[in-house]
């Protein structure tokens, strides 16, 4: 494909994306914050709907032969040590590198300023990786849950987004995802136990 | 049903149209859904703008170019473009910052917010590439195609996340 039909294909997905994620409203700083501190799970509903989606879709895709796989490698020192590192900024920022964009998107005019860190943090650690791929280097490479268990892929894939899916239930019968948005949709909904200002309401929505 | 007026829709409705972007992800792109990558596609442009060296990196280099590269930077862009479209029809606008900041952190004006978004953005993305992917690479594509090591990502990610936000007020 050309990169000018690549471009196009790109927008028009992310277009696609950008809304899910602010009807969502996962890209506020309220719901990742509140993920984080486990008060708030509107998070864990979207991310693991997309990831039981994408499990079906890729276990048709891929158990029919439309497509090939393409997982990335398994580095131990380097998922450990850049997740740990992603996580502390994703809540720093409350949001994520995709989400940010979101957020510039909806108005919050803080996220300039976190994708112009983004930007240069990526551009850094350019200049670094020569110096620090030695240290980041290291795993069993291309290792994937179907291989460890010896099944097909789709099999295995199908399985996990049943489990994924009960998993889901329990979650929303535990806590029923309009009573996470707040009155706002900006995932406050007042529960802190200090607070008192006007803005603070528990709604649940109808 | 879903509207494109409402100000929010089930999480789980949302979630499966994401999912779903792995079709034409797959189908027309040969990949799957990312966003960090992005980031050293357009810094790394720039950078060789002013720094001729900057292209003679290995890694900047290969993200220079290419159909999968500025993809990427166009889904990124798209996402931009489709929450502001959202955001407007629902006329669900936000404030210049959301109000967790000062619930979590008591920071009240954008001058003290905006060091603090810019360190998180430079940590985010360096802990994004290290890790090769984030919570879209690892945590939405990574984790469909039941890789190891996006599981290993993911679960230091919220780690890392809930471990940072325990130091805030509650939320």
């Amino acid at each position: 494909m050309s990169v000018l039909s690549a471009i196009f294909v790109g927008l028009a997905m992310g277009l696609v994306f950008g809304l899910a994620l602010e009807k969502s409203r996962v890209f506020e700083p309220g719901v990742i914050v509140g993920q984080m501190q486990l008060r708030n799970f509107i998070m864990l509903k979207v991310f693991l709907s997309a990831v039981a989606t994408g499990l079906v879709v890729l276990a048709a895709l891929n158990g029919f032969g439309f497509i090939k796989l393409a997982p990335k490698a398994t580095l131990y020192t380097a998922d450990i040590a850049g997740g740990l590192i992603l996580g502390v900024g994703i809540t720093l920022a409350g949001g994520c590198p995709g989400t940010v964009l979101a957020q510039i998107g909806a108005g919050y005019r803080d996220a300039w300023a976190t994708l112009l860190g983004g930007l240069c943090g990526a551009l850094t650690f350019g200049y670094l990786e020569p110096v620090l791929r030695p240290w980041i280097d290291g795993g069993p490479g291309k290792l994937t849950l179907d291989h460890l268990v010896g099944l097909p892929f789709w099999q295995v894939a199908v399985m996990f987004a049943a489990l994924i899916i009960m998993l889901l239930v329990l979650l929303e019968r535990w806590r029923p995802w309009q009573t996470e948005l707040g009155r706002h949709v900006d995932g406050d909904t007042g529960s802190a136990a200090t607070g008192g200002s006007g803005r603070r309401h528990i709604v649940s929505q109808h | 049903m879903l509207s494109l007026r409402d100000k929010a829709w089930s999480p789980y409705a949302a979630g499966i149209l994401i999912g779903l972007l792995q079709i034409p992800a797959f189908l027309l792109i040969n990949t799957a859904l990312g966003a960090s990558s992005s980031y050293v596609t357009v810094a790394g442009n720039l950078a060789a703008l002013v720094d001729p060296g900057a292209a003679k990196i290995d890694y900047i280099a290969k993200h220079l170019a290419g159909a999968k590269n500025w993809w990427q930077v166009a889904l990124v862009i798209g996402v931009a473009l489709g929450a502001l479209l959202s955001s407007r029809l629902s006329g669900a606008s936000r404030p210049p910052m959301s109000t967790v900041w000062s619930r979590g952190l008591g920071i009240t004006s954008m001058a003290q917010r905006a060091p603090l978004a810019f360190v998180a953005g430079f940590i985010m993305l360096f802990g994004a590439r290290i890790a090769d992917g984030c919570t879209s690479g690892h945590g939405l594509s990574g984790i469909a195609q039941l890789a190891i090591g996006s599981f290993i990502a993911v679960a230091a990610m919220f780690a890392g996340g809930i471990a940072t936000a325990l130091l805030l007020r509650r939320v």
